[in-house]
């Protein structure tokens, strides 16, 4: 809140300069203007020094930047987030940071920038590659087609595709299991259903899933929830909708609320930003939900039980240390249970220990390879 | 669930309300603003700016009210500078209201890093659902229109005071007059700028409360690009419409009707992708077979330049 108090200052002082200069106000906006298109990667040469200073601030807030000694190294590394920006406290946001932690500890010189639409993937990518990045980063499924069209075009960078495979000399593909992730949270959505122990379930054994687009990311976590959910609670029915995007909040409490007024009273949510009108419409209807990707129980802190986690940042690091170290591999990465690429959060307080051991159980037993998870969604 | 079960269902209903009401409020923005003579394709950028404002007023002031006054207030600044630059400096309005969408996505965007790096905060204030006695207690209508957001409420009522005054005063129709016949207008010794002022500032009055809607209404927070395209919707939607507010307001309540029909029909046999885009598809057919011509006003986007 009182960070809260400066920017009301600026905003007025904003309106009091509007009326005596309006050419002033416009001049603002213009730059404004121009710093988004840069994000948007339609200038590589002007966008690439303001994003630079905005990554190198955000890690100095993070943790007194030690950036400035270790720019020895002089890894160039560059990230294009997806169209769900770099704050979406998921996916994006994960793998900057990753890429922050990387700036942080092993000296390289960062540039994040952000999609607005997905037309702006092969610019941005190219733009990186052009500036002598020597790794990008391709955040997400979406922008398979986008490295392949760009990854022969510059053989000497190397590209990380976050979630997807593209077979390129130069290219190495990060891919989760997250259908084991999804395991875990769904076996205590049964766990919880079955045996109760939280205030607000309802005992009508219905949960449900809101996903964002029905693309293969999404929905091997939803497998992996189906299929614990299944083992923990037979005769349990799981509800299954899709938003149609990653950036339709409002839609996304909407459907929630809906499966919750089916008698859903845990709501997994696989839509990246648009969750947080799920974690909504949960809390204004006292029902639970589920996060994904990075641990979201601070976005709602009485109603989600846990996350399913991916190490989007893992993946990240991990690339840039091969980088330097010179044994990076092209091809691809497996992350899952069994390195720590994926997982559940810890979940929230209250939940019962024996449900929460019994999930612990069934971890160990996909890492033993007792189970193993489909990433297939029946439908 | 089978299709009977489904279309009368009260929750279908209800949905359909609820999100129709931001497309009507744009939709009605864009209506007024059109018919007093400018071209009116800012509203998602008003809208989105709108529903970044609320949620960072709301949680500043702790009150959603507040919040959603000043978020109006931060519309009718966008709307102001789009009305000068429409009006005084006679750009061309197709580009203001695209720069003005620009301008949204962009600083929204980095306003919400600069301010809420962690997203903006869980307890921000939300403006009240309300439960109307005695027609909430009806049979079917009462679990439609008998318990929603008061926003929704508020959107019905500004409904009927937009038509009667764009119909039933003499200000509505000074304003029609500088959107049809600008020259007749001055003639008769109305000035053509203060009419269009007036009308782009109500357009923008009536997106930022759209916006508004969406952030502290439906939700409590704000997310990038949370609009989704709906300011675009309303701009059919008051074509549908004819530029008149009934006709925006069927048109934005059958863009609800669909999308909420497309949320019910997930999870049945139909597939999820067909069902989102029956909004679509919808207007396309009742805009080519039910509705005819549609007449923009005569004056629309001609900018226009005093006679002395």
């Amino acid at each position: 809140m009182e960070a809260g108090a400066i920017p009301k200052e600026g905003k007025l002082g904003q309106m009091r300069h509007f009326k005596r200069g309006t050419i002033g106000f416009i001049g603002a906006s213009l730059a404004v203007l121009l710093a988004a298109c840069g994000g948007s990667g339609s200038a590589g040469s002007t966008n690439t020094p303001s994003q630079q200073s905005n990554s190198a601030a955000a890690s100095q807030a993070a943790g007194e930047g030690t950036s400035g000694s270790g720019t020895a190294s002089g890894l160039k590394v560059g990230l294009v987030a997806d169209v769900g920006g770099l704050h979406d406290h998921s996916f994006n946001q994960s793998a900057d940071d990753g890429l922050m932690r990387a700036q942080k500890e092993l000296g390289i010189q960062a540039t994040a920038v952000q999609s607005q639409r997905p037309e702006d993937y092969v610019t941005n990518l190219s733009n990186l590659a052009q500036q002598g990045d020597q790794l990008v980063i391709a955040v997400g499924f979406n922008m398979t087609d986008a490295v392949q069209q760009v990854a022969p075009q510059f053989p000497k960078t190397h590209f990380l595709l976050i979630d997807s495979t593209v077979n390129l000399p130069n290219v190495t593909s990060a891919l989760f299991k997250s259908e084991q992730a999804g395991y875990l949270v769904g076996a205590l959505s049964g766990l919880l259903e079955t045996k109760g122990g939280l205030p607000h379930l309802n005992g009508q054994n219905v949960v449900g899933v809101i996903g964002g687009q029905e693309i293969p990311p999404v929905d091997s976590y939803i497998a992996g929830f189906q299929q614990g959910f299944k083992q923990t609670d037979p005769s349990g029915k799981v509800l299954l909708r899709y938003v149609g995007n990653f950036t339709d909040t409002a839609a996304g409490e909407q459907l929630a609320s809906l499966e919750i007024s089916q008698g859903t009273d845990i709501v997994f949510q696989v839509a990246g930003p648009v969750g947080q009108g799920v974690f909504n419409a949960a809390s204004q209807h006292n029902a639970y939900a589920i996060g994904v990707d990075s641990d979201e129980s601070y976005l709602a802190p009485n109603v989600v039980l846990t996350s399913a986690i991916k190490r989007v940042d893992v993946a990240v690091f991990d690339t840039i240390k091969a980088l330097q170290d010179n044994s990076l591999q092209s091809g691809v990465s497996t992350f899952e249970l069994k390195n720590d690429g994926v997982g559940m959060a810890p979940p929230m307080k209250g939940i019962p220990q024996a449900i929460v051991d019994q999930v612990n159980q069934l971890k160990q037993q996909i890492v033993a390879g007792q189970i193993t998870v489909s990433p297939e969604v029946q439908k | 669930m089978d299709l009977a079960t489904i279309f009368l269902s009260p929750t279908l209903w209800a949905m359909t309300l609820s999100l129709g009401t931001p497309i009507a409020l744009a939709a009605l923005g864009g209506t007024f603003s059109e018919r007093s003579g400018v071209v009116n394709i800012a509203m998602e950028g008003i809208m989105l700016t709108a529903a970044f404002f609320a949620v960072f007023f709301s949680s500043l002031t702790g009150n959603a009210w507040l919040g959603l006054l000043l978020a109006v207030a931060c519309g009718l600044g966008m709307g102001l500078l789009m009305a000068w630059a429409a009006v005084h400096l006679r750009a061309d309005q197709i580009v203001i209201g695209t720069a003005v969408n620009m301008i949204a996505a962009g600083l929204t965007a980095y306003l919400l890093h600069i301010f809420f790096g962690q997203g903006s905060p869980s307890n921000t204030p939300q403006l009240p659902v309300v439960t109307i006695p005695g027609l909430a207690q009806l049979p079917f209508v009462g679990d439609v229109i008998g318990h929603q957001n008061v926003m929704v409420y508020i959107t019905i009522g500004l409904f009927i005071l937009a038509h009667y005054v764009l119909f039933h005063t003499v200000f509505g129709l000074r304003l029609r007059s500088a959107g049809e016949n600008p020259q007749a207008t001055e003639s008769a010794g109305l000035s053509v700028y203060r009419l269009r002022y007036l009308g782009v500032l109500i357009g923008a009055f009536l997106s930022a409360l759209g916006g508004a809607y969406l952030s502290i209404g439906v939700l409590n927070s704000f997310t990038q690009n949370m609009t989704s395209g709906r300011g675009y919707i309303a701009l059919a939607a008051m074509i549908f419409g004819k530029w008149t507010p009934w006709g925006a307001f069927g048109a934005a309540m059958l863009f609800g009707w669909a999308s909420a029909l497309g949320y019910m029909f997930q999870g049945t046999s139909v597939p999820y992708q067909l069902v989102l885009i029956l909004p679509y598809v919808l207007t396309v057919v009742a805009l080519v077979g039910l509705v005819g011509r549609s007449r923009p006003p005569a004056a629309d986007g001609i900018p226009y330049v005093h006679a002395r």
